[in-house]
């Protein structure tokens, strides 16, 4: 990041310092956290003894708490912060709402705890991406209709009528989000469905809160980051439309193909295959209309990490389809490859892309530059490596362990045993990745510091806020 | 990638929020300026489109069983079964005289000697269907002879309506059991001779005597 | 797309496609399915779990066993489920019908145990292996209680640590309750009729 990219800094981006900061830092704390846990649930999966004596740190705790850490806390704070601040920035005013976003951050965040502490005394709702109890989930939701007002003020009130494919996106993930979230905790929590009906909702809940949720907010931030910074606009443009619907209305169905071969009927997995099959065209538009961001290596650091987080978003698609299919399925269905393909999708294309965002926007809301771009190539280059063993570890983990499953003769001990060298990879490709965000973290840190000094000394690091 | 206008935006360092939205706003709109070099596109986009689309409704058409609730095998369309559920009357009969008869009449089928009749090789059983059926439907009091010997000590109770309220299809299958088992040879009684017999016999609420049901033909 | 009502709109339609057709639609589709009533049995299948079996669900999912078993059995020939012997027949949705709350679980790093009740014959199978864990799956000590021993151990008692015996604590017996009920009942005849009729083609072909 260099002095250059942040010295065009506005009015709109430095009003909204407080929660943005606010969000960030909780977002960083919530990832190493969640990297921790990470860690431990791998050892314990590696190592079935591992703190088995600690009746609140069973695997399954571990694994409810790495997931809700990772969705709720980190990904979820910076996805408030990411979209709002790119519908402030479009919308061309100052953000207003932004004492009841203040308000919206801290009750997130109390009660996210609040979910966490009952995962621990056992109280867990055993509902992928749901695991906090019923009672905690109302009160984020309320949370986020105050974190959100901001930015759909900011739709609201912009200035200009044209509209740009950052603004769908980033409209799309905060308005379906609390859609998706408060139906699912009626069908699910509250009155929830019986039978395996459960399993369909639960899958499309699952899925959702990737596809209408975390992946518009990453594809709103790669969508301005491109042309942003490479300074020309996107090729192909007049298809993004067609893209962005795409995704919408086919993505939305894709969460049931992993049902395949289960107690629901033949049609509700083969819709969720067709489905992930059709919305190739999807990937294939983003691929078109964002291929200048898809180089590695030169550029700004921010560029880096999209271009990062973009490849993973197109591998995953394209795996997501191959690995539907029944033929394929069958061999890694119940394996760490989904697994695999699910951290390609989360730790893949959402973090890299967001922390490209945050990368980008931190400095220009903050007021000054990033305090060392060494730091920042050390958390890119901790973060790719960790990211890489990680996901291929797991997926080759997964890969042994499926043909295991499908020999009947083969021991539960024998795959596991053969699984176990992979394992051991993937512990170290987490401990890369949480070195990285305490590389980020530290550096976040500094810069909140740095800021801090320059409001009261005017130390010579600080930059004009008025500067244009 | 050509277009080399000073204004244009492509050629410059950074885009504006302002030029970044009207820059797209105008790639959108400005289709024409660059029918040339963009012209095999949409048409390469709307067939990858509608490939994806024809696959994709082929393979629902082929592997979601049309949307059967029942069918969990994605290879297998609707097509007509035999669902209805066909119990062997031998193997419910003896369930069902498992569940009741057994008390008096015994698992061998042999009764008790003076005071419940046996089953084996007994003429009622094995006499006409009406007579047997009108037993069990209603059952039976007074003295009644069975191979020689006289019981009535201990009435008979209804199985059908007013007593155990079995239903046609029971009789029938605990009748074609005992009228096969314990050495017995006679035929299967069907669930429509149940009905028939009971339909004659709604009136008759008393349970039957000897002789009056030797009185039929 | 200049106009923020339509996309709005767009959005809710794209939203409320898939609510309706994944989640309503199996709702409303799988919500009628009754128990099967066997005459026969003179009973209807699948049969509620006994009360003490429901509390011991409670404690399967406070642990988080769904994180490594699985509780579906997929039919003959996609994956070795029945070659592994976890079942006779695949699951159907009639099975789950008493259920409200699924456990059908995502990974497979221990078996499946949709018919665990009929592999393990006693809560003293069950309280060994979770006293002692295996290779792959850690002890779960914490279930069980130490208890000064006076004179014979008692006959729950998994083992004996110096002038100690270790015995189940309510948790454990009621999840070994619950594991010891877990039994898929005998084929439906309708499933099974609308299901079998590949296996007897490929049959025909061989």
């Amino acid at each position: 990041m260099t002095q250059a990219a942040s010295n065009a800094v506005s009015e709109t981006d430095t009003t909204a310092r407080g929660p943005l900061v606010l969000l960030l830092a909780s977002a960083l704390g919530w990832l190493v956290v969640s990297g921790l846990l990470a860690i431990i649930g791998t050892i314990q999966l590696q190592a079935p003894a591992f703190l088995s004596a600690c009746s609140w740190l069973t695997y399954g705790h571990t694994q409810a708490l790495q997931e809700t850490v990772f969705v709720y806390g980190w990904a979820a704070n910076a996805a408030f912060a990411t979209a709002v601040w790119l519908l402030g920035k479009l919308g061309g005013a100052s953000l207003r709402g932004l004492g009841l976003m203040k308000v919206g951050i801290a009750f997130w965040n109390l009660g996210l705890t609040i979910g966490l502490v009952a995962i621990i005394l056992g109280d867990a709702s055993a509902v992928p991406f749901l695991q906090m109890p019923a009672y905690v989930h109302p009160l984020l939701l309320v949370a986020y209709a105050a974190i959100a007002t901001p930015g759909i003020l900011a739709w609201t009130g912009r200035r200009q009528q044209a509209t740009f494919a950052t603004q769908w996106y980033a409209v799309a993930a905060l308005f379906l989000f609390p859609w998706l979230y408060s139906v699912a905790q009626v069908m699910l929590l509250a009155t929830p469905v019986r039978g395996v009906a459960q399993a369909a909702v639960e899958a499309w809940f699952a899925q959702n809160i990737l596809t209408l949720w975390l992946v518009p907010t990453a594809l709103a931030a790669a969508y301005y980051l491109v042309p942003k910074l490479t300074g020309r606009i996107l090729s192909n443009y007049d298809f993004a439309p067609h893209g962005f619907w795409a995704l919408l209305f086919f993505g939305a169905w894709t969460g049931t193909r992993h049902l395949l071969g289960g107690p629901l009927p033949a049609w509700v997995p083969t819709l969720g295959i067709v489905a992930t099959l059709i919305v190739l065209f999807h990937y294939l538009i983003i691929a078109l209309n964002l291929r200048a961001g898809l180089s590695l290596g030169k550029g700004d650091a921010s560029l880096g990490f999209v271009a990062v987080g973009l490849i993973a978003y197109l591998l995953g698609g394209v795996l997501d389809a191959v690995f539907s299919f029944g033929t394929f399925a069958e061999k890694v269905q119940f394996t760490y490859f989904p697994v695999a393909q699910l951290k390609l999708a989360l730790a893949g294309s959402y973090s890299f892309i967001v922390f490209g965002a945050i990368y980008y926007f931190a400095p220009r809301v903050t007021g000054i530059a990033w305090p060392s771009p060494g730091l920042i190539r050390a958390h890119f280059r901790l973060m790719l490596l960790g990211l890489v063993v990680t996901v291929v570890s797991l997926a080759a983990a997964g890969w042994s362990q499926g043909q295991g499953l499908l020999d009947p003769k083969m021991s539960f001990d024998a795959i596991a045993a053969a699984t176990h060298p992979w394992l051991l990879a993937a512990i170290v490709g987490e401990g890369l990745t949480l070195l990285g965000t305490l590389v980020v973290l530290v550096h976040f840190i500094r810069l909140q510091v740095l800021a801090g000094c320059a409001g009261f000394c005017c130390s010579p690091v600080a930059l004009e806020a008025s500067a244009s | 990638m050509s277009a080399p206008a000073s204004r244009d935006p492509r050629n410059s360092g950074s885009l504006s929020d302002e030029e970044l939205l009207h820059a797209h706003e105008q790639a959108v709109a400005d289709k024409t300026d660059d029918r040339g070099s963009y012209k095999l596109l949409p048409l390469a986009l709307l067939f990858v489109f509608s490939g994806l689309i024809f696959f994709g409704g082929t393979y629902l058409n082929l592997f979601s069983g049309h949307f059967d609730s029942k069918i969990f095998d994605e290879r297998i369309l609707p097509h007509k079964v035999d669902t209805t559920v066909k119990l062997d009357p031998v193997v419910y009969g003896q369930k069902l005289y498992e569940s009741l008869c057994i008390t008096c009449h015994q698992p061998t089928g042999l009764g008790v000697p003076g005071t419940f009749p046996p089953l084996a090789g007994s003429e009622w059983v094995n006499g006409t269907e009406e007579r047997t059926i009108r037993i069990v439907m209603n059952g039976l009091k007074g003295p009644v002879t069975v191979k020689g010997n006289t019981f009535g000590t201990v009435p008979m109770p209804p199985v059908g309506p007013g007593g155990q309220n079995w239903t046609d299809d029971k009789i029938a299958a605990v009748l074609t059991y005992v009228r096969q088992a314990f050495g017995n040879t006679s035929g299967p009684i069907t669930e429509e001779r149940v009905a028939e017999i009971h339909a004659k016999i709604t009136a008759h609420t008393d349970q039957w005597t000897s002789d009056e049901l030797l009185k039929l033909p | 797309m200049k106009n923020g009502p339509l996309l709005f709109l767009g959005l809710f339609a794209a939203f409320g496609l898939s609510w309706a057709g994944l989640a309503l639609g199996t709702s409303l589709q799988l919500g009628s399915l009754a128990p099967y009533y066997d005459q026969l049995e003179n009973r209807a299948f699948p049969e509620r779990a006994p009360g003490i079996a429901s509390r011991g669900k409670l404690v399967y999912q406070d642990l988080g066993c769904a994180a490594c078993h699985t509780q579906e059995v997929r039919r003959a020939g996609f994956g070795s489920d029945t070659e592994r012997k976890w079942g006779d027949r695949q699951s159907y949705a009639r099975d789950y019908i008493h259920q409200d709350r699924l456990q059908l679980g995502l990974s497979r790093v221990g078996p499946d145990l949709t018919n665990v009740g009929g592999r393990l014959k006693t809560a003293g199978d069950v309280f060994k292996l979770l006293y002692h864990g295996t290779a792959t799956m850690p002890a779960y000590s914490f279930l069980f209680d130490e208890r000064p021993l006076h004179a014979e151990p008692s006959p729950k008692a998994v083992a004996v640590v110096d002038g100690h015996e270790i015995v189940p604590s309510a948790r454990a017996e009621v999840l070994a309750a619950y594991l010891l009920n877990l039994k898929t009942p005998a084929d439906y005849p309708v499933e099974k009729a609308v299901n079998t009729v590949v296996a007897k083609k490929e049959e025909a072909h061989k």
